[in-house]
Parts: C-alpha cells; sequence; structure tokens
C-alpha cells in the first residue's frame, strides 16, 4: 500500500497532466479551424441543440419554429416537404407526401430531386426535432446545388405526428 | 509495458475521433444528458485531450502513475455514467471510439464492460509501477 506521503506526488503529477491537457485543449480549439465555441446552444427551447461552431456554418435558411405555421405552407400545396431522416425512419411514418432524401445517400439521390423539382421550388425539409440537425445539413446541401429557397421545419416529424397532422 | 502500451493505445486511439470533430462529440456528451449545458462544450474540448496525454504518457512511460490515475479516474466516471444511463434507460451514444453517430453503438452493457476491463488494466498499471523501458519517472 501507499502512504500519504508516496502518493500525494503521484496525485500532484496528475493534476499537473490534468492542467497540461486542458490547456493543451483550449489552445487547439483556439486555432483548430474546426474549433468549437466555449459554449454552445444545448437549449432546445430556444433551436436546434448543437455546439456553435466558431466559424459560424453559414446557415441562410429560416427555421419554421412553429409547427402550424408549416401546416399553413403545407395546405398551401406549394412547397414541397423533405425528410432528412434515413429511409428506415421514413418507411416507419412521415409527412403525406413528403419525399425522402437521407442526408447520407445525398450524392445517389439528388438527380431524381433534380429531375423532379425546379431549383426555384420551395423546399422544406425535417428530420426528428430539435436535437437532430440533419435537416440542416440538408437544407445546405441543396442550397449548394441551387435550391433558392429552403426552409426548415425544426420541431420534426415527432411533433408533426403529435399535431395530429397528415402522416403516411 | 504491454499492458501500458496497450491500454496507451487505446486511449489515444479514443481521443482521435473527438479532437477532430468535437462538435460531434459535444453532441454525443450531451447525450449523456447529465451534465449543466454550460459545461458540455468544455467537457468536449477538454476530455479528449485528457485521454491523449494521458496515453502519450503511458507509452513513452513518462508519469506513469500519474497518468494511470487520471485513466482510472477518467474511466470510473464513465463507468458511472454509462450505469446511471442504463439504470434510467436512457437510450444514448457512448462516443468511445467514434464521433459518427449514424454507426451502431455497442449497447450499453458491452461498453460498461469494456471499460470495465480498460479500468482493471490501469489499475494493474499503477499498482505494477515498475517501469523498466523509458521511465523517468524513477519509482
Amino acid at each position: 500500500m501507499y502512504t500519504v506521503t508516496q502518493i500525494f506526488p503521484i496525485i500532484q503529477k496528475a493534476f499537473f497532466l490534468l492542467f497540461l491537457a486542458a490547456v493543451a485543449a483550449l489552445v487547439t480549439n483556439h486555432f483548430s479551424p474546426v474549433g468549437i465555441e466555449l459554449i454552445g446552444q444545448w437549449d432546445q427551447g430556444k433551436r436546434v441543440i448543437n455546439a456553435d461552431t466558431k466559424d459560424g456554418s453559414p446557415d441562410h435558411h429560416p427555421d419554421i419554429d412553429d409547427v402550424d405555421m408549416a401546416k399553413l405552407i403545407y395546405d398551401g400545396g406549394k412547397a414541397v416537404f423533405i425528410d432528412a431522416r434515413s429511409t428506415d425512419s421514413y418507411g416507419k411514418g412521415h409527412i403525406k407526401g413528403a419525399v425522402s432524401l437521407p442526408v447520407d445517400e445525398f450524392d445517389s439521390m439528388i438527380e431524381f430531386l433534380l429531375n423532379h423539382y425546379p431549383t426555384d421550388k420551395h423546399i422544406i425539409t425535417y428530420c426528428s426535432g430539435r436535437s437532430c440537425e440533419d435537416s440542416h445539413r440538408l437544407a445546405q446541401m441543396l442550397f449548394d446545388f441551387g435550391y433558392e429557397s429552403v426552409s426548415i421545419m425544426i420541431d420534426g416529424f415527432p411533433v408533426w405526428e403529435e399535431s395530429g397532422f397528415p402522416v403516411e | 509495458m504491454v499492458a501500458r502500451l496497450l491500454l496507451g493505445s487505446i486511449f489515444i486511439y479514443a481521443s482521435y475521433h473527438k479532437i477532430i470533430a468535437p462538435d460531434e462529440f459535444a453532441k454525443i456528451v450531451y447525450g449523456y444528458d447529465l451534465f449543466p449545458s454550460e459545461t458540455i462544450n468544455l467537457i468536449a474540448i477538454i476530455i479528449p485531450f485528457v485521454e491523449l496525454i494521458s496515453g502519450i504518457a503511458l507509452i513513452i512511460g513518462i508519469y506513469t502513475r500519474p497518468a494511470a490515475i487520471v485513466i482510472i479516474g477518467m474511466l470510473t466516471a464513465f463507468v458511472i455514467a454509462i450505469s446511471i444511463n442504463i439504470i434510467r434507460g436512457h437510450e444514448f451514444d457512448c462516443g468511445c471510439f467514434s464521433s459518427d453517430t449514424s454507426q451502431a453503438a455497442n449497447t450499453a452493457w458491452q461498453t460498461l464492460g469494456r471499460d470495465m476491463i480498460f479500468l482493471m488494466l490501469g489499475i494493474y498499471i499503477f499498482s505494477c509501477g515498475q517501469e523498466k523501458i523509458f521511465n523517468v519517472e524513477g519509482k
């Protein structure tokens, strides 16, 4: 067994390692292109949660944070809803008439979308709610492919379904 | 020596994905649903470097026992965090070796078992403490 006098220097050195790691971490994070803010956005009540990257990832797409507003747009019939979740989740239930375009399969499926929907079509992306970012990633990808009017329904499919709106 | 190299390599490997994608790791920390929101990013920034530096220390044999203590402390915290989530039935991704949340994560029980083995390895390294190669600690 160790005595206090034996263990104390070890603990001291352990704290030194922790201090070294913290300094290295903060300096690296400060200069790293993938660094994040020291405090992120983790309040689901405000908007979609994320760590807040320091470069302030470009996000030019309006968030629709009221599912009733999304329903009004849906009823207008001029927008196409795109489901960013996996095909498996889509298969289990999705907004009625929504198109499936999982973020991970974007490259293989974007051709289909371009062939069926002109780039001036109003697109609304959604995923599983405020803890998922796929709808934002998809919106950015669509914007990069020329779609000019992309919005994000940040409450996603669960809130739409809970509200009793059309699903299939 | 083998235990040091093994555990050191594991921790360096574990830190890699977290360092290159801190935003993804922060989301995994959030998924544990245990920490105040103000601390999540700091945890995601600092923990990977604690893993990296402890791992390097174990491999090159500098500050071996202090590094083993740090690793024992971290693994104990991981085991507690995973156990709390198992007990309350909270689904989460451990984020141990990858920040890719789309990959199927190991079950919480597998993760817990693995961390317990690593923990025993850490205790073994600490208790041996008689490194002969590259050890500048002199103990």
